[in-house]
């Protein structure tokens, strides 16, 4: 059975972050009351035509830059026709013939490897109508009809499920930090469909496509469990045959849909309601020169920092902090601890964005300089954390403020000197050898200083008055 | 009654300017003559209501003195989209579809306040070359009420011919607004492919389509081109031009011209009497310092069978949302989406119609595409070359615009071809997206009209109007 | 005479959505092929072109500003849909989600 070699090769579909749509003039937001971002080119209505969104281009472009692609400087676009009652005009505006981009690649990493995985091409097109059913009707809701998509198809160069899921995060992650789509798997802002084959030689096998699956550790299951399947399928002497599947998230397994056609029959041509757009070298220069910075690129940053690893996965992982640190001219590590500790903290606790607080990057980057050259201790930072972030005030005063009302060593010491002459059991405890004297006469200092103590501080006088018992 | 719509627009004009009518005295003697003309069954649909109120708001305004058009009814072919205005497409798939938006035309044609009378009968969705496919029957000839006006724009050119109203609209995919005018003897203009608007044109054929005027003289018809053309960022298809007066031409003389007729215009598909009348105004033409010469042409004789794969594959296409689902006819007691689609399309498309979409649909299936589709574009292509290598040298081709003249309305009901064979001579200036206008050159022995067909190069429409007018005159 | 099968007949009118009614579909095996013969001839025309015209009139597009929007009350649109409920369009039930 291990004999088998499973290839995959992936289709993907994001909405882009547009403002209108990408051939009518409505607006692109879907989800709320059905109908109400629409327009008569929307609905098709006789005579309608469409025109193309500016913004719409610019996004296909940048994405196709962002994924290494060739660019067909020649924008065009085709009619791919079938007929279903989400598709209003009975064809959908997409590019067949000329995408705008094609021979791009993704670079992954799967346990330590890097792998390029080609990016057969990529088009612009439009989506279509939300359909609810019910038992003989069904509903359509054209909110969603016409937003702009793209389409990023893989070549089949995956060879199992982890690499797949490598490609997605790093589609997902790529599309995101351009703003070319927020990738919203689980509210179908990004889709996938997965092609599977397996063959025991270098011919590659038939393959199936499972469509829409919800979510990234789905489509790893799912090319387990059809990969799995077609083995079973040979082994016993079965076909495969081309099928389109979906993935049944609760039983764990592929389920037949519908057989293929003989070659789908969608009967493309040119659309002839869309002159050609030639995209300048200026404009593409301007989105190349606007491009945000890209995720591995700022991994590279941060790595040489000298941040952690984990952490630096942590950021990426969470574009507003990663965005944040872009540009910042301090101490990295310390500026990533406080931003992934207690600033998220306070963020998760406020559901604040970091954009609506009142932590400016130049106020951060005192307050980081502060901590890396000592003038602070992180007790401190603690202490005003939640004024910095809702006020305006000056943060050289706040940390002075601070100071004057923290405890001094001299203060601290005498504390503890006081703690150890009150606690004699504690004392002969620790001469025991009992961890607990130290724990308790740590609870007491925190009390007598009511939380004000630096506890590394703290921990540490305590160790040495002790010692000289 | 007073005859006031036998008067030209710019005689009704000054009448208007002077108060002694107003513009309701003209609607109300246009649905008049339209009642006593009900046989000729050249509307669809009648919008007398609200155009006597609005004559009526009119007639309470200053008269725009430099705008002619100004209070001047109009009719519209039923294929462009009027608000509230029901818009059928001569097809039962939209008998009661009333457009919520105005197509951009119809905006142009409001702003210069025109009155629209009502929406003029036509081939369903604009297939057809008599106008026989209307769902709601033939619109019949008023020269000789027992033939055909000819197609798509029947309707239009039926209602002007028989001066029921002095202008309007028709749209022509292969020759939809010259054939009719041949046939019926008036003047028709199909505008180069961009310079007006489709935005609320019933699609057909995308890119052939073209919206122009069809008017009782070439003037009349320059005067509502003015109003016509012009870039609309809802047609991505149409062309930015600096704005020009088409009429500005008129009167000039044609001295040193220079003219082009194809061989095959005046080969043997085309009746003698045809030829003849053709051959004199060849004579006019040079007796007043024009050149012509015969030439040779190719791709002419095989643009029937690209122009039937490219407006059929396009129309297959461009139909697909009549399916029941948004608007127009849907089928009762259809228990799936399939059935809905097939029995709805069944019953609201007419014969016509619904061969043309499988014949479409068949072209463009699979590897159909690049058989057919893709060559009849490439040959598209090399005729457009062929057009303008022949403009380099020359400033207009002319020919005949139909082979022969109207037929009677029941003849050739048989053959699924004749339709396409009727339009020959004037499909290949849909093709290279050229203008071409018919204006009448004579009649026949049964005092049917027979039209001359003048090709100009791209946007060369003022040109055109100034040798239209020319020979207009002389051959009065 | 040359006629099309009624497979043939049935393929296509599938293709384009469109029943054909038994007593119909001999005109139509006649009809079509009539039509189908005629395009046919493109097969023999030679030409020097290899490039598709798709628009006869060259011209580039102009594209539209994002921010510019525009909706239309879905009770307008409503006039003209067959079946409504509530907001919604209403058709026979979907298969093949």
């Amino acid at each position: 059975m291990n004999d088998y070699k499973t290839t995959i090769g992936i289709e993907v579909h994001c909405e882009l972050k547009t403002n209108s749509k990408m051939f009518s003039d409505s607006i692109n937001n879907y989800g709320g009351v059905a109908n109400v971002n629409i327009n008569e080119v929307d609905f098709a209505l006789p005579g309608t035509l469409p025109c193309m969104n500016e913004y719409g281009i610019e996004l296909g472009l940048k994405a196709a830059l962002a994924l290494n692609c060739e660019i067909n400087k020649k924008v065009v676009f085709d009619r791919k026709n079938y007929f279903y009652p989400d598709l209003p005009k009975g064809y959908q505006i997409t590019q067949a013939r000329n995408p705008i981009g094609v021979n791009g690649y993704v670079e992954i990493e799967v346990d330590g490897v890097k792998k390029k995985i080609g990016i057969h091409d990529i088009h612009i097109e439009e989506d279509t109508c939300k359909s609810t059913h019910a038992e003989t009707k069904s509903y359509l809701d054209f909110n969603r009809n016409g937003v702009p998509l793209i389409e990023i198809v893989s070549e089949p160069d995956m060879s199992n499920e982890k690499e797949a899921m490598a490609y997605l995060e790093k589609l997902r992650e790529l599309l995101l930090y351009t703003n070319v789509s927020d990738c919203k798997m689980e509210e179908g802002s990004m889709r996938c469909d997965v092609n599977v084959s397996v063959s025991k030689t270098d011919k590659l096998g038939t393959r199936t496509e499972t469509k829409n699956i919800g979510s990234i550790s789905s489509v790893g299951r799912a090319i387990l469990a059809e990969a799995k399947r077609q083995i079973e399928e040979l082994e016993a002497g079965r076909e495969i045959l081309e099928e389109t599947r979906r993935f049944d998230e609760k039983k764990d397994c592929t389920i037949l849909m519908r057989v293929k056609e003989t070659g789908n029959d969608y009967r493309y041509f040119p659309e002839p309601n869309l002159p050609p757009y030639t995209l300048e070298d200026s404009f593409i220069n301007r989105v190349k020169e606007n491009m945000e910075v890209l995720p591995d690129v700022r991994r590279k940053t941060y790595l040489d920092a000298g941040i952690h690893p984990v952490n630096v996965e942590k950021i990426i992982a969470n574009k507003e902090i990663s965005d944040y640190l872009l540009g910042l001219n301090c101490n990295l590590v310390i500026a990533s601890n406080l931003l992934l500790g207690e600033i998220s903290a306070y963020l998760n606790k406020t559901e604040k964005k970091l954009e609506e607080t009142k932590l400016s990057k130049e106020k951060f980057t005192v307050l980081v300089n502060k901590l890396d050259s000592k003038e602070i201790n992180n007790q401190i930072f603690k202490e005003i954390v939640d004024t910095l972030m809702e006020t305006e005030e000056d943060i050289n005063k706040l940390v002075e403020n601070q100071k004057a009302n923290a405890l001094s060593e001299t203060d601290l010491t005498n504390i503890v000197e006081k703690l150890i002459l009150e606690n004699p059991e504690s004392v002969e405890d620790y001469k025991q050898g009992k961890d607990r004297a130290i724990k308790y006469l740590m609870g007491q200092i925190m009390k007598e200083t009511r939380g004000k103590a630096d506890p590394a501080l703290a921990n540490q006088l305590l160790l040495q008055k002790l010692s000289e018992q | 009654m007073n005859n006031y719509l036998d008067l030209s627009i710019k005689e009704i004009h000054e009448l208007l300017v002077a108060k002694k009518i107003t513009p309701v005295d003209l609607v109300e003697e246009c649905y008049t003559r339209i009642g006593e003309n009900s046989d000729l069954n050249s509307f669809i649909t009648l919008n007398k209501t609200e155009a006597i109120e609005y004559a009526r708001k009119l007639a309470e305004e200053e008269v725009e003195v430099d705008n002619l058009l100004w209070g001047i009814p109009i009719a519209i072919k039923d294929n462009i989209s009027t608000k509230n205005i029901r818009t059928t497409c001569a097809s039962k798939m939209l008998e009661n579809y009333v457009p919520i938006y105005d197509a951009t035309v119809i905006e142009k044609v409001k702003a210069a306040k025109m009155i629209i009378i009502g929406k003029t009968n036509m081939d369903e969705f604009a297939m057809g070359s008599a106008s026989r496919t209307s769902y709601f029957g033939a619109p019949k000839n008023p020269v000789d009420k027992t033939k055909i006006t000819g197609g798509s724009s029947g309707g239009s050119a039926s209602c002007v011919a028989g001066n029921l109203v002095p202008i309007a609209l028709g749209s022509d995919t292969g020759g939809s607004i010259r054939q009719p005018a041949s046939y019926t003897g008036i003047v028709g203009m199909k505008p180069t492919y961009g310079r007006v608007s489709r935005y609320g044109l019933i699609a057909y054929g995308s890119s052939l389509d073209q919206i122009g005027p069809m008017t009782r003289n070439v003037y009349e018809n320059a005067l509502l081109l003015n109003t016509l053309v012009g870039k609309d960022k809802k047609d991505l298809t149409s062309v930015e031009r600096e704005k020009e007066d088409f009429t500005r031409l008129i009167g000039k003389n044609i001295d040193g011209m220079k003219i082009a007729i194809p061989e095959f215009f005046v080969s043997s598909i085309v009746s003698p009497i045809i030829i003849e009348k053709l051959n004199h105004v060849v004579e006019i033409l040079k007796e007043n310092g024009a050149t012509v010469e015969y030439v040779d042409m190719k791709y002419l004789d095989q643009v029937v069978t690209i122009y039937q794969i490219i407006t059929m594959g396009e129309a297959s296409s461009n139909l697909a949302r009549f399916d029941g689902v948004k608007f127009g006819y849907r089928a009762e007691n259809s228990e799936s989406v399939e059935d809905m689609y097939a029995n709805t399309r069944y019953e609201g498309f007419g014969t016509e119609v619904k061969r043309r979409i499988m014949v479409g649909s068949y072209l463009l299936s699979g590897e159909n595409a690049k058989i057919y589709y893709d060559k009849a574009l490439m040959i598209r292509n090399a005729l457009k070359q062929e057009f303008n290598k022949f403009f380099e040298k020359y400033d207009f081709v002319f020919g005949p615009t139909t082979t022969t003249v109207a037929y009677g309305l029941d003849e050739n009901l048989d053959d699924p071809r004749k339709s396409f064979m009727d339009d020959t001579l004037v499909m290949p200036v849909n093709m290279a997206g050229l203008p071409g206008i018919n204006i009448p050159m004579g009649k026949d022995s049964d005092n049917m009209p027979i039209g001359l067909h003048i090709i100009g190069a791209h946007f060369e429409e003022a040109r055109m109007y100034q040798i239209a007018s020319f020979l207009e005159n002389k051959l009065k | 005479m040359d006629k099309l099968t009624k497979e043939e007949v049935l393929h296509v009118a599938h293709l384009a959505r469109i029943k054909v009614t038994d007593d119909e579909i001999e005109k139509y095996q006649v009809d079509l092929k009539k039509l189908l013969d005629d395009v046919d001839k493109i097969k023999d025309i030679e030409v020097e072109s290899s490039e598709l015209l798709v628009t006869p009139v060259e011209h580039e597009s102009i594209l539209r500003n994002d921010q510019d929007t525009r909706s239309v009350d879905f009770n307008e649109i409503k006039k003209n849909v067959p079946a409504t409920t509530g907001n919604f369009v209403e058709v026979p039930v979907m298969v093949n989600e």
